[in-house]
Formats: C-alpha cells, sequence, structure tokens
C-alpha cells in the first residue's frame, strides 16, 4: 500500500464516519410531527329523542285495525246511517277513517257530549284544569293518567282533555269509542267473522301503552339516553370519520369517554376518557393512547352539539355529563 | 438521543433493527464502500501527480543537451516515464558495450526493453483499478440480495401476525432496502471512478508508449552516427 492509499483510506473511513453521523443526528432530530386533526365544520340535524319519543307512533296500527270489521257488519242495519251523520263532526273524524264512526254512533258517543258539558265536576274535572295552566310537559302527562283511567268507565272525560294536549286526547277518544263500541254492536247480529274481544284487545293496546310512554319529558330513562347517545353520535359522524387509523385492530378499541356539556350544546370541558377499555388484546394494546386521543378529538372537533332536548338537561342522569362508548370507525 | 424509533430514517437505528444477514450485507457493503473511496482518493493523488511530472519530465528531457548527465540526474525516479527512459538507456549501454554492434539487434532490443517497461509501469499503475471495477458491478447485487433477503423475513412476519397491514412490514422493508441502498452507495461512485481513472490510466499509457517511441527514434540515430564513425 503506498502513501497515497493510505491517505486516501484514512479519508474514507473519516468521511463515511462523517456521512452517517450527519445523516443519524438530521433525521433523528427531527422526527415527523403527528398528524393534526383539525376541526371541521358541523352539520345540523333535527330534533331528537322526545319528538321520537312521542305517543303519535304506537296508534295508528289500532285505529285501522278497529274499523275494518266495521263496516261489513253495520252496512244491513239501516239505524247505524240514521245516527253516523251526528257523532262524526264532533272529534273523530279528522283522525278516525270515516267507516269507524258509524258504530260508536248508536248510543255511546251521542250522550257524552252533553254530560262533560253540564257536569265535568264529579271527578276528572278538578285534576285537568291545573294542568293546562301549566306549560310544562311534566305535568300534563301527569295530568294524561287520570284522564286515561275513567275513559274507559265513562265517556265523559274524553271531551276535557282535548283541552289540553291534541295527541294524548286523540288517543284516548278512540280508545273510549272503540271501548264502547261492543256495547252498542251486541245488540245487533254482525256479519263480521271476528268477535268483540278481538277487537277490543286491539284497542286497548294502544292506550295502555301510551300511558306507560307517556313519561320521556320528565326523567331519563334508558330510551331518551339512547337517542341522545345516538344523536350525538350522529353529529359528531363527520369528525369520527376524520380520525385516522394509527394501525391494524385500532377499531376493535372501546373507549368510555365523558363528555361535559353546557345547556347550548357546547362543551363545558375538555372530554375525558376512563382509563379501562373494551377490545384490547396483544395487537392493538399500543395504539390505546392514540384512540383516547381520537375520541377526544372526535368530540372536541364537533362541539357545539344541537339539538338535545333541553328538558333533558338538567335532570338526574341528564345530559349535563353525557357518557359514551366510542370506537373508531371501520 | 439517538432515535432507534421504527418511523425514523436513521442510518443507525436501521441497521440495528435489521436481521443478521442483512446486516452482514450493510456491514459488507460499508467496508466495500469505504475501500472503494479509499481506492479512489489514492488513485486521484497519485493519477494527479504522475501526470504533472511526466509533462515535466518530458519538457526537460526534450531540452536536455546530454543524455547520460539527464540519466544521472533522474537515475533512481520512481516516475514511470523515469523508469522507461531508464531501461532504454540500460539497454543501449548493455547493446553498445563492446566494438561490434549489431544495429538492426540493437534497435529492436531497446523498442522491446522500454515497450516491457511501458507494460510494467501501466501494470503497476492500474492495480487496483479492478477494486473499482468489482465492487461498481457487484455491490448493487450484494444490496438487492440483503433487500431480497429483509422482504422475505418481513413476509415471514405478516404470516405470523395473520395480519395484512402495511404497519407489520413497513419497518422490515424499510430495512432491507437500506442494503440496496448502501450497495448502490459504494456502487456508483466506483463505476464512476473506475471509467473516469481508466481513461487517465490509458492516456498516461499512450504518453509512455510515444515518448517510448521518440527515445528510440533519438537512440537509433544515434546508433547509426556512432557506428559510422
Amino acid at each position: 500500500m503506498t502513501r497515497s492509499e493510505r491517505y486516501g483510506l484514512g479519508a474514507a473511513v473519516l468521511g463515511h464516519v462523517a456521512l452517517f453521523a450527519l445523516l443519524s443526528l438530521a433525521w433523528s432530530s427531527a422526527p415527523t410531527p403527528p398528524p393534526m386533526n383539525k376541526p371541521i365544520e358541523v352539520s345540523l340535524v333535527d330534533d331528537v329523542a322526545l319528538d321520537q319519543t312521542a305517543p303519535a307512533a304506537p296508534e295508528p296500527p289500532a285505529q285501522s285495525a278497529a274499523p275494518d270489521p266495521g263496516p261489513p257488519a253495520e252496512a244491513p242495519p239501516p239505524e247505524a246511517e240514521e245516527v253516523a251523520p251526528e257523532p262524526a263532526p264532533p272529534k273523530p273524524a279528522p283522525v278516525v277513517p270515516k267507516p269507524a264512526p258509524p258504530k260508536p254512533a248508536p248510543k255511546p258517543a251521542p250522550k257524552p257530549e252533553p254530560k262533560p258539558d253540564a257536569v265535568p265536576p264529579p271527578k276528572p274535572a278538578p285534576k285537568p284544569k291545573p294542568a293546562p295552566k301549566k306549560p310544562a310537559a311534566e305535568k300534563s302527562e301527569a295530568a294524561d293518567k287520570p284522564a286515561v283511567k275513567p275513559a274507559p268507565a265513562k265517556a265523559a272525560p274524553a271531551k276535557a282533555a282535548p283541552a289540553k294536549s291534541a295527541a294524548s286526547t286523540k288517543a284516548v277518544a278512540t280508545a273510549k269509542a272503540t271501548g264502547t263500541n261492543p256495547k252498542a254492536t251486541k245488540a245487533k247480529p254482525t256479519g263480521s267473522l271476528l268477535d268483540d274481544d278481538f277487537r277490543k284487545g286491539l284497542t286497548q293496546s294502544p292506550s295502555k301503552a301510551k300511558a306507560s310512554e307517556a313519561a320521556p319529558g320528565a326523567t331519563m330513562d334508558a330510551k331518551a339516553a339512547a337517542d341522545i347517545g345516538s344523536a350525538i353520535r350522529r353529529q359528531v359522524q363527520p369528525c369520527a370519520d376524520r380520525q385516522v387509523n394509527p394501525g391494524p385492530g385500532a377499531s376493535r378499541i372501546v373507549v368510555t369517554i365523558r363528555l361535559s356539556l353546557n345547556r347550548d350544546g357546547s362543551l363545558a370541558g375538555r372530554p375525558t376518557v376512563s382509563d379501562d377499555h373494551g377490545g384490547v388484546d396483544d395487537e392493538n394494546r399500543r395504539y390505546v393512547d392514540t384512540v383516547d386521543r381520537n375520541a377526544i378529538a372526535t368530540f372536541a372537533g364537533c362541539a357545539p352539539l344541537r339539538g338535545l332536548p333541553p328538558e333533558l338537561y338538567d335532570v338526574p342522569r341528564g345530559w349535563k355529563t353525557f357518557i359514551l362508548r366510542y370506537k373508531l370507525p371501520g | 438521543m439517538l432515535n432507534t424509533d421504527a418511523t425514523t430514517l436513521s442510518p443507525i437505528a436501521l441497521f440495528l433493527q435489521a436481521d443478521w444477514v442483512v446486516k452482514t450485507v450493510m456491514i459488507g457493503l460499508l467496508a466495500a464502500s469505504v475501500w472503494t473511496w479509499a481506492v479512489i482518493l489514492g488513485f486521484f493523488f497519485r493519477l494527479g501527480a504522475t501526470r504533472r511530472k511526466t509533462a515535466a519530465f518530458e519538457r526537460d528531457f526534450w531540452k536536455a543537451e546530454d543524455i547520460d548527465a539527464f540519466h544521472r540526474l533522474h537515475n533512481e525516479s520512481d516516475l514511470p516515464i523515469a523508469r522507461v527512459f531508464t531501461a532504454g538507456v540500460a539497454e543501449w549501454r548493455r547493446s553498445t558495450v563492446g566494438g561490434q554492434v549489431d544495429r538492426g539487434g540493437t534497435r529492436e532490443r531497446l523498442a522491446t526493453a522500454m515497450g516491457a517497461a511501458v507494460a510494467n509501469e501501466i501494470d503497476q499503475l492500474s492495480d487496483r483499478l479492478n477494486i473499482l471495477a468489482t465492487v461498481g458491478s457487484v455491490a448493487p447485487f450484494v444490496g438487492l440480495f440483503g433487500t431480497v433477503w429483509g422482504i422475505m423475513r418481513s413476509f415471514t412476519g405478516i404470516a405470523q401476525a395473520q395480519n395484512t397491514s402495511l404497519a407489520v412490514v413497513a419497518p422490515g422493508i424499510a430495512e432491507a432496502l437500506f442494503a440496496t441502498a448502501i450497495g448502490l452507495f459504494a456502487a456508483i461512485p466506483a463505476v464512476i471512478a473506475y471509467n473516469r481513472f481508466s481513461h487517465g490510466i490509458n492516456r498516461i499509457e499512450a504518453r509512455l508508449n510515444r515518448f517510448a517511441d521518440g527515445f528510440h527514434a533519438t537512440l537509433s540515430r544515434q546508433l547509426e552516427s556512432e557506428v559510422r564513425r
């Protein structure tokens, strides 16, 4: 090896060491920044929870079932036709299909009308009266219960009820009307294959179901909580879709996140994540922190939540602090 | 301080995470790169100096009045052109030592002796050039071997993890590709230097041959004038 080659070797070694040290330091000192999650626009959605639990839904099937057997049965007797026009105008006409009224017509329907007007006091009157004055839905629903009970016994309260809330009274009215039907039809022979008991069962079921469901305004039951939860999820979906999946299996991690909300739907504080996660296994354990951050970013990003029922804000277990389970999409 | 995370491109981190086969390939290629650059730098200095001194020698030679005096001056020089010159002078002296001179035979011997000296010098000059050629042609393949091995290992990793996600294979593939990167890093300068230095050596060889021919012509003229006398 000549002198020039020795010099060359020394210079080459030095150069390589210097180059690799430079590359190592340059790349290690400037780590790649984590991708930023930008907040995005919030899209408005329709009101939820209370509207969805409105009592209107369960009724229609009962109403359509009751009238069907009627017309063929009533067609032959001529008396029904005479009296039919009278009861029709008062109330059930708008909601209940035409064929239905003829049956209640014969006697019970016309009679009840004068009674409530003349003698409301006996039982239902004192209770309904305080109710209309208070605008709160809680009271009206409480008042509904007494109104429903007398209905089968007497037709009278049905007339007093309409003053309060349209939806509930309609159901009561139909319940009453159909409930009284049997008496009227029993006297006459009908051509219907369905006996009276069948019709009774059909018409009474909706009113019962309504009585149990009429409570959503006051307390946070499971269904209202589920509705609020799904409403929140729907609103944060755009933000959730933005989250980058950090790796395989990360979408199996279930994060329990706690939102503190203001009455207007904005966040009162940063969402917090509880320590116990679901769906964590060896494969995705290292992504837990990332998913936590994604969850917080999701709810913070689509922050002002709209359309949550205001009457459920401050009640026990209301959405003032709301706990949700979050998963990465996919 | 050094970040050995899989997400960095730090050469040291990539090396440390690699399989032992890939590590061996990387070390070998790194040594080849160092050696290549040593040869390149050595050649650079030597060829430059040789070219400069050769030009000066030739200039001085054609200006010189007395060849014997010039020979005494450059007797011990290790310059290729000086060695060719020394070989020619030595052959001249051996051939004209007696009274009878075979002019044709002397010319042939002079030409052969100086041609042999030129070939010898060029041989010595281009001694390390084959290293550059070898590294330049083989290093990419060696790096490719390391890469193929590393990628095979990554696929085995996929099979073990039961997961086709890119996150499983990406680090292994990055390490594997680093082997090819080092191979190219060694090969590219080697190929460039090989072409450049073989061209430089060809020029020196041509120059030595021209000088040998010129010196041979000078000695032939001298031979004729001396024999006629």
